[in-house]
């Protein structure tokens, strides 16, 4: 397999089939760190093309020093959810009956949802609902970490705070994780 | 020097717990406080539970258009190189266990048709095919499976006592006496008085007693014929 950086080299001299076997590579990772982010199908869609878009405007500014593909991608995921999260707070705040149980809303949802045919287990269900009521701080440290197993030096360089901070954000978004799981009924066996 | 363990301590080190990095003095406190706290020695088992848990958990399935929809918006719509793709969409909608349920269901209804009007004893050949060898194969089997069906209904013991007496029954039903020249080495009893004859119809001789009703109940019911309709003035 090409490593990422022929890949990326090719794209910039605007060869078309690199860039899709770029895409094709990639778009398991960043789509599923928006619907874990999220908890919604569509949305998380819509992000993921959102950020390739970006990812293939700004593609001439990535360079290998400042870490590897995947971990600059992830970092410009992340930046796309904060903004993300920051745009539809209003709606979250306003909407706050919804707000008090996002992912019951989700499960009964609709077509576009990928749980209905994709999602694995009843677990992987439970943890989205468990996810979606943690601070996006914790959220985000606890999906980068037990989801998309990045290791702490990556996780503190897509959210370019200090190691130390990672793994404190780590320690207790899985304590409050467990905490709301338990208060859900669900026992991780 | 040993740490002074507490709760907040515990909480606090649980990722370089299940990390594996305490020292081996900072791990001896934390199991040693864990073994006498039931709320902190709760905390970790359900924590470590769910971190396992968490990383068995496979990664989502990325839905089939989603790419294609990223190479849209970047590269714009392409040509044909992907477009085949797209008509194969529909294999994803019905693999679904309950298509799939409905599928194996009309095969097998197909199985069993074909079963009960194929040809069978032999190959099929493409004579077999022809419309007209279809409707002769299927006109038999009906026909078959309707004479079966007569026969059984004929045997049945029920159906036989009412024929017995719809039929034209003899006044009387004598048991047969040893026949005076018996003429055949048939069992049944027989005689050459018509007569006779007429009177020892038993029971065991169903068929033809039937068969006697059933002529005498058409030379009754007949349609005149011909030459009695051209004799009339």
């Amino acid at each position: 397999m090409e490593p990422d950086a022929q890949l990326i080299q090719s794209c910039l001299r605007g060869d078309g089939p690199a860039w899709e076997e770029l895409v094709r590579r990639h778009t398991r990772r960043v789509y599923n760190l928006c619907y874990r982010f999220t908890g919604n199908g569509a949305a998380a869609e819509d992000l993921s093309q959102e950020v390739f878009l970006r990812v293939y405007k700004t593609l001439g500014s990535y360079q290998p020093v400042y870490g590897a593909f995947p971990t600059w991608l992830t970092s410009v995921t992340r930046n796309l959810l904060v903004d993300h999260y920051r745009r539809t707070r209003r709606d979250r705040i306003t909407d706050s009956i919804d707000d008090a149980m996002p992912q019951l809303e989700e499960t009964h949802s609709p077509v576009r949802s990928p749980d209905k045919m994709l999602q694995a287990t009843e677990l992987s269900e439970q943890l989205q609902q468990g996810l979606a009521r943690l601070s996006p701080e914790l959220r985000e440290a606890v999906i980068l970490r037990d989801l998309q197993e990045l290791d702490y030096s990556e996780i503190r360089t897509v959210l370019q705070i200090p190691e130390g901070t990672v793994k404190s954000r780590i320690n207790r978004g899985r304590i409050e994780l467990a905490r709301v799981l338990q208060e859900m009924g669900v026992r991780p066996a | 020097m040993a740490m002074n363990w507490n709760c907040t301590t515990t909480e606090e080190r649980l990722t370089d717990y299940l990390d594996g990095v305490l020292t081996p003095e900072e791990a001896a406190g934390f199991s040693a406080h864990k073994a006498g706290c039931a709320a902190c020695a709760k905390m970790v088992a359900d924590v470590s539970a769910l971190v396992s848990q968490m990383q068995r958990i496979e990664p989502l399935e990325v839905p089939v258009h989603l790419p294609v929809r990223i190479l849209d918006a970047t590269l714009g719509p392409r040509k044909q190189a992907l477009d085949w793709r797209r008509w194969f969409d529909w294999v994803d909608v019905i693999w679904q266990p309950r298509f799939g349920m409905g599928a194996a269901t009309v095969a097998a209804s197909f199985a069993v048709l074909f079963h009960a009007f194929a040809p069978v004893g032999k190959k099929v050949t493409l004579a077999d095919l022809n419309p007209a060898a279809v409707v002769r194969t299927a006109n038999r089997q009906a026909h078959l499976t309707y004479a079966h069906g007569v026969k059984f209904v004929n045997d049945l013991r029920v159906v036989y006592e009412i024929e017995s007496r719809l039929g034209p029954q003899p006044a009387r039903i004598t048991p047969v006496s040893e026949p005076e020249t018996p003429q055949t080495s048939h069992p049944s009893p027989s005689s050459n008085d018509p007569h006779q004859k007429s009177q020892a119809v038993p029971h065991t001789d169903r068929r033809e007693a039937s068969s006697e009703g059933l002529l005498a109940f058409a030379e009754a019911n007949r349609w005149p014929d011909d030459s009695t309709t051209r004799s009339r003035p």
